[in-house]
């Protein structure tokens, strides 16, 4: 982790670190090193380098228009990354051809930021898309594991209705259970909470925080709803209450973490107590 | 000013006509190579096929009476009416059957494959796809081009099935011509160089409409707004390309079969 102030070029992990990442045993389940991404113009991301460690949740925090969902995107490279390497599962898929890529994704849930469901097929297409490609895969063990990961976000009700349908916050949560079906060995959420109401986005950030201490999947997490974010740091999930609690004063989720961007740059890596005591203006004013 | 606006085109034309044919070739490669969603392209023949078919029905039964209408009235000059079956099932079969029902099943089916595309790229479900380690081409673009290649060449064999059938009604009914006759003179006069001419250019409109369509879809940006852009775009440029192609394969097969 680093502290502040921060350097210009960002360190964690520089050049040698990004190197040895490809050689350790035991490596990050993410590594980006260095990426830049730009669309026809002046970069979208400038220079980003970070790691997402076994069983780690990385909360990606900034402002709407930083590139927050950019960097998720180049991190199962629905994004090219004009410059730089991204590590994911230890395999770089910089350069990959997209043959290549598509069992690493397979490996990996994604929740977009509207859910992104397919509107023609039903609740249990959806969430059970992945298992559905598999023709080895009989219909009733579908069936099974669909309403498994229906139950799992509380919404065991909707397996034979229609996206359109449901409510945005229900889609989010359909998004989050055909992310979790395949048992993923990492997650990425864009903005799972970005236009829900305070509610609705509490059930959301539960069922992240559910995932995050029931299964220990490493995850990253976009947002710039900064309550969505500490809720996450200050909370585990009780699974004989079987819900969200409160951890005793002055804790926080270990492995929890923080990054920021600031216009394409990322200007913060570290714990919740370093983002608190961060004297970046930058941060300082987004946590005011 | 104006120089540097033909030389931005030129250069956007280039990279289109580039990234059309990596696009439309992996996707026509794809038909060998597993996984092939059979299940997809039974879909797809469905809505293309059976979807279809009425309007491919009716704009060849009309055609071939308007051709029977037109050509008789020039043959009489000549004294000639007696072949209005030849030319109409010629006209059908050569020209007037591939290109009409080509046409025809792009401006219904061009159009929804860029809409329905375009709309999934705009909703991110493309990603989303591609997220959950299903790769797009195979599993949206392939299955509706081998669809519309196989559906198109039915389709064809209808239409000009129906196409005879109304330059048929018109001859007997309209013109009062003997209907006998015109059906031995139709099917007489046919060679199987006019067959060959006839199926092959299906074959090759299907592969363009689709392609074309799954294409514009494909690259759709800027909403709902750019959605409408492909749509338009995709059937423009796919029913153009179905008559230019035409004229060449026309030009090709006639050196080739006569």
């Amino acid at each position: 982790m680093m502290s502040d102030p921060l350097p210009p070029a960002f360190p964690a992990p520089g050049a040698e670190q990004c190197a040895q990442l490809e050689t350790e045993a035991a490596k990050p389940v993410v590594a980006v090193c260095h990426v830049t991404v730009s669309f026809d113009g002046p970069p979208v991301l400038e220079d980003i380098s970070f790691t997402v460690a076994p069983g780690e949740t990385r909360i990606l925090l900034g402002p709407a228009g930083v590139g927050k969902s950019v960097l998720l995107k180049a991190i199962n490279r629905l994004v090219r990354a004009e410059r730089g390497k991204v590590l994911l599962f230890g395999e770089d898929i910089t350069s990959m051809p997209e043959e290549g890529l598509f069992p690493l994704r397979a490996r990996t849930g994604m929740v977009f930021q509207e859910g992104a469901l397919f509107d023609s097929l039903t609740v249990r297409d959806n969430v059970g898309y992945q298992l559905l490609q598999d023709a080895g895969i009989p219909e009733e063990e579908i069936d099974r594991r669909v309403r498994e990961a229906l139950s799992f976000v509380g919404l065991a009700e909707t397996f034979s209705m229609f996206p359109s349908s449901l409510s945005g916050g229900m889609r989010r949560r359909v998004a989050i259970a055909r992310a979790l079906i395949a048992q993923p060995e990492l997650l990425l959420y864009d903005s799972p909470t970005g236009g829900l109401d305070p509610v609705t986005s509490t059930t959301i950030i539960e069922l992240i925080v559910k995932e995050r201490d029931v299964h220990a999947t490493p995850s990253l997490l976009v947002t710039h709803r900064l309550q969505d974010a500490f809720t996450l740091c200050t909370h585990r999930f009780d699974l004989d209450q079987g819900a969200m609690v409160p951890l005793p004063k002055g804790q926080v989720a270990p492995k929890t973490t923080f990054l920021m961007l600031e216009e394409g740059r990322l200007i913060f890596d570290g714990s919740i107590h370093e983002l608190l005591r961060s004297k970046n203006a930058f941060v300082r004013e987004f946590l005011e | 000013m104006a120089q540097n606006a033909i030389d931005r085109a030129a250069k956007e034309l280039v990279l289109t006509v580039q990234d059309y044919t990596l696009f439309a070739s992996s996707a026509l490669l794809n038909l060998f190579r597993p996984p092939i969603y059979w299940t997809d392209f039974l879909l797809q023949s469905d809505i293309i096929g059976v979807g279809s078919m009425t309007i491919v029905l009716l704009s060849g039964f009309f055609t071939g009476g308007v051709l029977a209408l037109q050509s008789s009235a020039t043959l009489a000059a000549f004294g000639a009416t007696a072949v209005t079956g030849q030319f109409v099932s010629l006209t059908m079969i050569r020209e007037l059957g591939p290109v009409l029902t080509g046409v025809m099943v792009s401006g219904r089916n061009a159009s929804s494959m860029a809409s329905e595309l375009g709309s999934m790229v705009v909703t991110e479900q493309i990603d989303a796809m591609r997220a959950l380690g299903v790769d797009p081409l195979r599993k949206l673009v392939t299955p509706r081009i081998f669809s519309s290649i196989v559906m198109l060449l039915l389709l064809t064999i209808v239409a000009d099935a129906c196409g005879i059938l109304g330059g048929g009604a018109v001859t007997v009914w309209m013109n009062h011509l003997n209907g006998p006759q015109y059906f031995h003179m139709a099917y007489q006069q046919l060679h199987y160089a006019d067959i060959v001419q006839g199926m092959i250019k299906p074959l090759l409109f299907g592969y363009i409409l689709s392609s074309i369509g799954c294409f514009y879809g494909m690259r759709t940006t800027g909403g709902t707004q750019g959605v409408g852009r492909s749509t338009i775009t995709a059937v423009v440029v796919a029913s153009v390309l179905i008559i230019f192609v035409d004229f060449l394969v026309t030009h090709v097969l006639l050196a080739l079969l006569s």
